[in-house]
């Protein structure tokens, strides 16, 4: 048994993941340390969100394991992942459109409360927190697209993890509302959650996070803190190219 | 959905039953007692197969096959066992019920929704014509008869109670019963942290799963218990009428008008399908006098409520008696 101070909470070991002969992950290695905030990038295509769902439990690596508090999980369903103590927001946000603001957090909660009533007030709390107070009974379908990447944190929040992977949380949002979603994290990290982003704002990555590793083709190309991942001559000779291709 | 009734609601619950309660005493004719029984049948078939497709959001279009299964299994039971059918409609009920864990457990993995529509309807398929060749048994499509039917009780303060032909108003109360109990079942599950868990499925399965949601135990539930309930209907069908066939128990028409009830009605919505059934039959039996015709209206009938009112006749409610604004 490994110590659990030093060991990190999760530990993904060489993983390779392929559909049909291409590879979106090619024997990728990553740790994640108890209360850091890691974050995720590179260009379109490089495996990022792959990783998210291999270690989310939505695809089964072709080689390779995911160990979560020293307890291999590569075999388990996303449900138990969930249970187990991992949480995840989607890139694409996926509100559960006919149920209210409070009832799409009360989903992630249903474990922590035997009655109903004690279960939307705790979830009432978590909309507060995010910022969608005013929203309590308003159907997800009308949400805009802040507020519904703020509903996938308060959800993914209700679920009580100790591991947030966070897909895009400022993808789509206005310019404005992302100091709040900055701050929303930092709160997050302080009560002692630990978090993966994948992230493409580089004022965000280098606000929040502590470490960052750099995926091209399913690979570890660069990693270290956000400045020397942006600052790497191979990173920005990549993303130079990805703007005189047009992208 | 998940708060509590408001008091507008429980007064038109109470008021609802009440009327349903009434009923025979203001016209006990046996021809209005039969259209209500088999409204209520019907109702109770529809509210349960609006439980997998309005509620989990499972595409299921084979569900005629437990009624057939729950109304052969109970009175086949009931006429070689001797068993009575107090007792076998519930048997009927497992049947369907085992039934549904048998082929739930292969077809509720895919996720494809247009498989599963396709693979159900031929499950059912497969189950009519077993019962229509199976002719030994089930004496195929001449028909089942001589089932036998429930035995009477004497209530006390009311007297003696009999299940006869000639005398439909105890068929009515019981399944006014039924009705009831199910209606009961499905409000409690729905507004239970196992239904907020199917809502959340139907919505969106891969966040639903995110949240701790296991999604094959929550269909396969959904699944035994809608059969279970839907193989009840067709127990206390087979025994109400004494007698069954192939098409009028286990028939694609039966599912289709089923489907009709519930979109009419309002799918996904508690009440829907009761409105809905109680709407269809008695549309259908207003135009008795039209013959051939009544089919043509009935049809036009179900588009233009479609048309006009996408989400079913239940949302006439909310038109007429809005929900207090809480913001």
């Amino acid at each position: 048994m490994a110590n659990p101070a030093s060991a990190p909470l999760l530990r993904v070991e060489a993983i390779t993941m392929t559909f049909g002969g291409i590879v979106a992950i090619d024997n990728l290695s990553l740790d994640v340390k108890q209360g850091q905030i890691l974050a995720l990038m590179g260009p379109n295509g490089a495996g990022k969100t792959t990783t998210f769902h291999v270690i989310a439990g939505v695809h089964k690596p072709d080689r390779g394991s995911i160990v979560f508090e020293g307890r291999d999980i590569t075999a388990m369903r996303p449900d138990g992942r969930c249970r187990a103590g991992l949480a995840r927001t989607f890139q694409i946000t996926q509100p559960f459109e006919q149920l209210s603001v409070t009832e799409n957090i009360m989903v992630g909660a249903r474990p922590f409360h035997s009655t109903m009533a004690e279960l939307r007030k705790a979830c009432e709390a978590y909309a507060d927190k995010v910022g969608l107070g005013d929203k309590l009974d308003a159907p997800a379908k009308g949400l805009s697209t802040g507020q519904r990447k703020r509903l996938e944190l308060a959800r993914a929040m209700a679920t009580r993890p100790r591991l947030l992977l966070m897909d895009e949380v400022t993808g789509g949002v206005d310019m404005k509302s992302i100091p709040g979603l900055i701050d929303l994290v930092r709160t997050l990290r302080s009560d002692g959650l630990t978090i993966v982003l994948i992230e493409h704002n580089m004022k965000v990555i280098s606000e929040l996070a502590d470490e960052a590793i750099f995926m091209n083709r399913g690979a570890r190309m660069v990693s270290g803190t956000p400045r020397e991942v942006a600052s790497d001559p191979a990173v920005v000779e990549l993303y130079l190219g990805e703007a005189a291709d047009g992208h | 959905m998940f708060k509590p009734f408001t008091l507008q609601a429980r007064l038109g619950m109470a008021g609802v039953l009440l009327a349903m309660l009434l009923l025979p005493a203001l016209t006990a004719d046996p021809y209005v007692m039969h259209v209500m029984v088999l409204t209520m049948i019907f109702g109770i078939f529809a509210s349960a197969w609006n439980l997998v497709t309005g509620f989990a959001g499972l595409k299921t279009f084979g569900h005629h096959a437990f009624f057939g299964l729950g109304a052969y299994g109970s009175a086949l039971i009931a006429i070689n066992l001797g068993l009575s059918p107090w007792f076998t409609i519930w048997l009927g009920g497992l049947i369907a019920a085992a039934a549904g864990l048998l082929i739930g457990t292969p077809i509720l993995r895919i996720r494809s929704m247009p498989h599963v529509a396709i693979v159900t309807l031929g499950f059912a398929e497969i189950v009519r014509i077993c019962v229509a060749n199976l002719s030994g048994l089930t004496r195929g499509e001449m028909g089942l008869w001589g089932i036998p039917q429930f035995e009477g009780f004497t209530l006390p303060l009311v007297g003696p109670v009999s299940f006869t032909p000639a005398d439909k108003v105890s068929f009515y109360y019981l399944a006014l019963a039924l009705t009831v109990l199910v209606l009961l079942v499905i409000v409690r599950l729905m507004r239970s942290k196992t239904g907020l868990a199917m809502l959340a499925m139907r919505d969106g399965e891969d966040a639903a799963e995110s949240l701790g949601v296991n999604l094959t135990r929550m269909k396969l539930m959904v699944f035994g218990l809608s059969a279970f309930i839907v193989g009840i209907a067709g127990a206390f069908y087979a025994h109400y009428l004494s007698i069954l066939t192939p098409a009028s128990a286990v028939g694609v028409d039966l599912m289709i008008s089923i489907i009709a009830m519930v979109l009419v009605g309002g799918l996904g919505t508690v009440s829907g399908p009761l409105v809905g059934a109680f709407a269809l039959t008695l549309m259908i039996e207003a135009m008795r006098d039209l013959e051939n015709y009544r089919l043509l209206g009935y049809g036009a009938l179900i588009v233009v409520i479609v048309m006009f009112l996408p989400k079913g006749l239940v949302t006439l409610r909310e038109r007429f008696f809005p929900r207090p604004q809480e913001q």
